[in-house]
C-alpha cells in the first residue's frame, strides 16, 4: 500500500488582519510519522484545518491523500482520519455509540463497522467503558476515543493534533506504539504537538513551524550526527571536571541542576564524539555512573533551530 | 501494535462519485437524525417534557372548555329562556364543543411554536461551541445533510409534542361532535407549521454564534409570523385609504315639512355623491395569509352553515372580509339591508381558499432558512462567521 500522504506547498491562512499560516511547506510521506512543531499560535491546528478539508487556504498547493481539499473534500475525507486538539464528544452518547455513529458517517458497512469498533475499543483499552456515556470519561480517555474515532474508516492518511495531551504515562506509551503501527502500515502520519519528548520517540522527520512559516525540517534518523549536549553524572564531580578540562571541552551546570546530583552538561559534534569521550573518561579512571543526551533529540533540534532564527 | 485492523474502507466511490454540497442520501439523513435525537433527546429529561406540555395543555383545555360551557349557558337562559328542548341542549353542546375545540387547537398551534424551537434553535451552534461540529463535517456527509437530518430530528420532537396534545384535541373535538376531517386537517396543518418553525429555528442557529441570540431571533421569527403580520396588516391599514367619490343613498321625507303621516311625509330615496375614505383591504389582505393562525382556521373546514362560528371561523371570516374589501352596500341605505348582508355573505363563502398559498409561503420560508443553514455548514470555509471557532 503506498498513497501520496501529504504534500503542502507554500500554504497561506490570514484570518482578517492575523496571519494564522504565513507560508507553510511540508512533507508527510506514506509509511513514516511526521512530527509538526512549533510553539503555541505557530499556525499548526490552523495548517490541519486546511489538511481536514474544514478551510480554504488563502495561497498555496496542498494535497492530501492524492486528492486536493478544497475542490475534492469527500475524497479527501474517505482517506483521511483527523483528530482535533478539543476533541469535543457527544456527551449523552456511549463510547460504542461515538464509533458507531462516525463509521455510519463514513458509511462503513453496518457489518464491518461492528467488528472494527470491538477492535478500536480494544486497541485504545476502552473495552471497559464501551457502553458507559462519554461524559465520565476522564479527558485522557477522551484522546483515546478520539483516536479510535479518527481510526474507524481505516484512513490512509492520519492528522493528529495534540493527541497526546492529557494522557498519562502509559497511554502516551501505548500511543506511541499505535502511531508507529500506524506508519508501519503504510500510512502518513502527522502528529503536531508544542511537548517534544513526547515526539521523540514517535517520529521519522520533524517540521518545525515559527510564525506561520517553515523553520525547518529535520530527519531525527541522521541524529547520531548532529550537535547535542550530553549529560555526564560521575561519583566524583570534582575529577570528572578536571577530566573534561583536560580535553578542552567547556562544561556547564545546567540552570537549576546539581552538579554532583545531575552532572555536568557538554556538548559534542556527534554520537561518535561521545562514545569516544566515554571511553576517555573510564580509561582516566574517572568514575562515570552515567551519560545521556541532555534533552531529547528533537527538544536540542528544536532548540538549535529556533536559536538560528535569533 | 497488536490489533489486527480489519480493511473496513468507507464507500470511496461514493466519496470519488458526486458527493457534493446538496446531496442527501437515506443513510446520511438517518446517521444525523439519529445522532441528533440520542444526543439531545437523552440529554435533556424530554419525558419530563413532555409531561409537563401534556398537564398544562390538559389544564388549559379543561378551562377553555369550562369557560366556553358557562359562556354558552348563559346564553342558554337569557335567550332560549326556560323552555328549552333537548334539541336546542344538543345544539349548544355541540357549538360549545367547536368554540373548545377552536381554542384547544390556537392553544397548541401557540405553545408548539414556543416549544418546538427548543431542539433546532440551539442545534447547530450547540454542536460547534461543543467542538463537535467539526468533526461531522469531516466525514462523508454531506451540509444538506446534517441540516435536514438536525431538522428531521427536531420535527420528531414537535410531532411527540403534537400527539401529546391529541387527548385534549379529542376531547375538545368529541364534545362538539366528532369530526374527522377537521381533526386530519388541523393535525397536518399543526404538522407542517411546527415543520417551518423547527427550520427558523435550525437556520438561526448555523447565522448566529450564541445559543441564546439564535433561540430569540427564533421567537421573534416565529411570533412576527403569527402576530406580527396581523399588526403589520393594522399598520398598512391607514395606507390602504383611498379618498373616492363615493354614491351614498339613503331616505328622506318626500316633504320635510310634511305632518307624520300626510303623504308628504313618505320616504323617498336621494342618493348624492360624495367624497369619502375608502379602505382597500383587498389590496393588503395577503400579509395576513402567511400567518400560522390564519392558515390554520382558513384550512379548518367551516361548520353546518345555520350554526355559529368558533373562533377559527371568525378568523377565517375576518380574513375574507379584508380579501372583499369595501363593503359598497353600507353606502346603500335604501335596500334591504338583510339581503345585503347575505349577498355579502355569499360572496365570502365563494372566496377561494387562501391557506395553501400562506402554508406555502410559510414552507417557502422554512426551506429558505434550511438553505442557508446548508450554506453555513459548507466546508472548506474561506469566511469564518464572527466569534466561531471552527472544530
Amino acid at each position: 500500500m503506498n498513497t501520496p500522504g501529504i504534500v503542502v506547498r507554500g500554504v497561506r491562512r490570514t484570518f482578517g488582519t492575523v496571519v494564522a499560516v504565513d507560508s507553510i511547506d511540508l512533507d508527510a510521506p506514506a509509511g513514516q510519522v511526521t512530527a509538526l512543531i512549533g510553539p503555541n499560535g505557530s499556525g499548526k491546528t490552523t495548517l490541519l484545518l486546511v489538511l481536514a478539508s474544514l478551510l480554504v487556504p488563502d495561497a498555496g498547493e496542498v494535497s492530501v491523500a492524492g486528492f486536493d481539499p478544497v475542490s475534492q473534500p469527500y475524497q479527501v475525507r474517505a482517506r483521511t482520519g483527523w483528530m482535533p486538539d478539543t476533541f469535543g464528544t457527544f456527551d449523552t452518547l456511549t463510547c460504542r455509540e461515538v464509533l458507531a455513529t462516525s463509521a455510519d458517517a463514513y458509511h462503513v458497512p453496518r457489518i464491518v463497522a461492528a467488528s472494527r469498533i470491538e477492535d478500536l475499543l480494544e486497541l485504545v483499552h476502552l473495552g471497559d467503558l464501551a457502553d458507559r456515556p462519554t461524559q465520565v470519561l476522564s479527558r485522557g480517555q477522551k484522546q483515546r476515543l478520539g483516536l479510535a474515532r479518527a481510526l474507524v474508516h481505516d484512513p490512509d492518511v492520519l492528522l493528529l493534533d495534540e493527541p497526546a495531551s492529557g494522557l498519562d504515562p502509559r497511554s502516551r506509551i501505548e500511543l506511541r506504539g499505535i502511531v508507529r503501527g500506524l506508519a508501519a502500515k503504510g500510512k502518513a502520519v502527522l502528529v503536531s504537538s508544542h511537548v517534544l519528548a513526547e515526539l521523540d520517540e514517535m517520529a521519522d522527520r520533524a517540521v518545525v513551524v515559527a510564525r506561520g512559516r517553515t523553520v525547518a525540517v529535520q530527519d531525527l534518523v541522521e541524529t547520531v550526527t548532529m550537535r547535542r549536549t550530553w549529560r555526564v553524572r560521575a561519583l566524583d564531580t570534582a575529577a570528572l571536571a578536571a577530566g573534561l578540562a583536560a580535553r578542552a571541552l567547556p562544561f556547564v551546570v545546567a540552570d537549576g541542576a546539581n552538579a554532583d546530583r545531575d552532572g555536568l552538561d557538554v556538548e559534542l559534534g556527534s554520537d561518535a564524539e561521545a562514545a569516544a569521550l566515554l571511553a576517555d573518561l573510564v580509561r582516566a579512571g574517572v568514575p562515570v555512573v552515567a551519560m545521556h543526551p541532555a534533552a531529547g533529540v528533537l527538544e536540542q533540534a528544536y532548540l538549535a533551530l529556533s536559536e538560528d532564527r535569533r | 501494535m497488536t490489533t489486527d485492523l480489519l480493511e473496513s474502507r468507507p464507500d470511496r466511490d461514493l466519496a470519488d462519485g458526486g458527493r457534493h454540497t446538496w446531496s442527501l442520501s437515506l443513510w446520511g439523513l438517518r446517521t444525523v437524525a439519529v445522532l441528533e435525537l440520542r444526543q439531545r433527546v437523552r440529554s435533556s429529561r424530554w419525558f419530563l417534557v413532555l409531561g409537563a406540555w401534556m398537564l398544562l395543555l390538559g389544564g388549559m383545555t379543561w378551562l377553555a372548555i369550562k369557560a366556553v360551557y358557562a359562556s354558552y349557558v348563559s346564553i342558554d337562559s337569557t335567550v332560549a329562556g326556560a323552555g328549552t328542548t333537548e334539541a336546542v341542549n344538543q345544539q349548544l353542546s355541540s357549538q360549545a364543543g367547536r368554540t373548545a375545540f377552536a381554542v384547544v387547537a390556537l392553544m397548541v398551534l401557540s405553545l408548539g411554536a414556543l416549544v418546538a424551537p427548543a431542539l433546532s434553535a440551539t442545534s447547530v451552534n450547540g454542536d460547534r461551541n461543543a467542538g463537535v461540529l467539526a468533526t461531522l463535517q469531516t466525514t462523508l456527509l454531506t451540509p444538506a445533510e446534517i441540516a435536514v437530518g438536525k431538522l428531521l430530528a427536531a420535527w420528531v420532537v414537535a410531532l411527540a409534542l403534537l400527539v401529546g396534545a391529541l387527548p385534549f384535541i379529542l376531547w375538545a373535538l368529541i364534545l362538539g361532535g366528532l369530526d374527522l376531517p377537521r381533526l386530519l386537517v388541523v393535525l397536518g396543518v399543526l404538522a407542517l407549521v411546527l415543520l417551518v418553525v423547527c427550520a427558523i429555528g435550525l437556520g438561526w442557529s448555523a447565522v448566529a454564534a450564541k445559543p441564546v441570540i439564535s433561540a430569540v431571533l427564533t421567537y421573534l421569527t416565529v411570533t412576527f409570523l403569527g402576530l406580527g403580520l396581523p399588526l403589520v396588516f393594522v399598520a398598512m391599514y391607514p395606507l390602504s385609504t383611498n379618498t373616492e367619490e363615493v354614491v351614498n343613498s339613503y331616505m328622506v321625507p318626500i316633504d320635510p315639512n310634511a305632518e307624520p303621516g300626510t303623504p308628504g311625509a313618505t320616504m323617498k330615496c336621494v342618493s348624492e355623491s360624495q367624497s369619502q375614505s375608502v379602505f382597500h383591504t383587498e389590496r393588503i389582505w395577503w400579509i395576513l395569509a402567511p400567518s400560522p393562525y390564519v392558515v390554520l382556521a382558513d384550512a379548518t373546514p367551516l361548520g353546518k352553515p345555520n350554526e355559529a362560528t368558533d373562533p377559527l371561523g371568525d378568523i377565517r371570516n375576518a380574513v375574507r372580509e379584508a380579501r372583499l374589501g369595501p363593503d359598497h352596500a353600507i353606502y346603500n341605505q335604501c335596500g334591504d339591508s338583510s339581503a345585503a348582508d347575505r349577498a355579502r355573505q355569499i360572496n365570502r363563502d365563494a372566496l377561494g381558499i387562501t391557506w395553501p398559498f400562506g402554508l406555502a409561503a410559510d414552507l417557502l420560508l422554512g426551506a429558505g432558512f434550511v438553505a442557508l443553514a446548508v450554506q453555513r455548514l459548507r466546508t472548506p470555509t474561506r469566511t469564518l462567521p464572527r466569534g466561531t471557532r471552527v472544530a
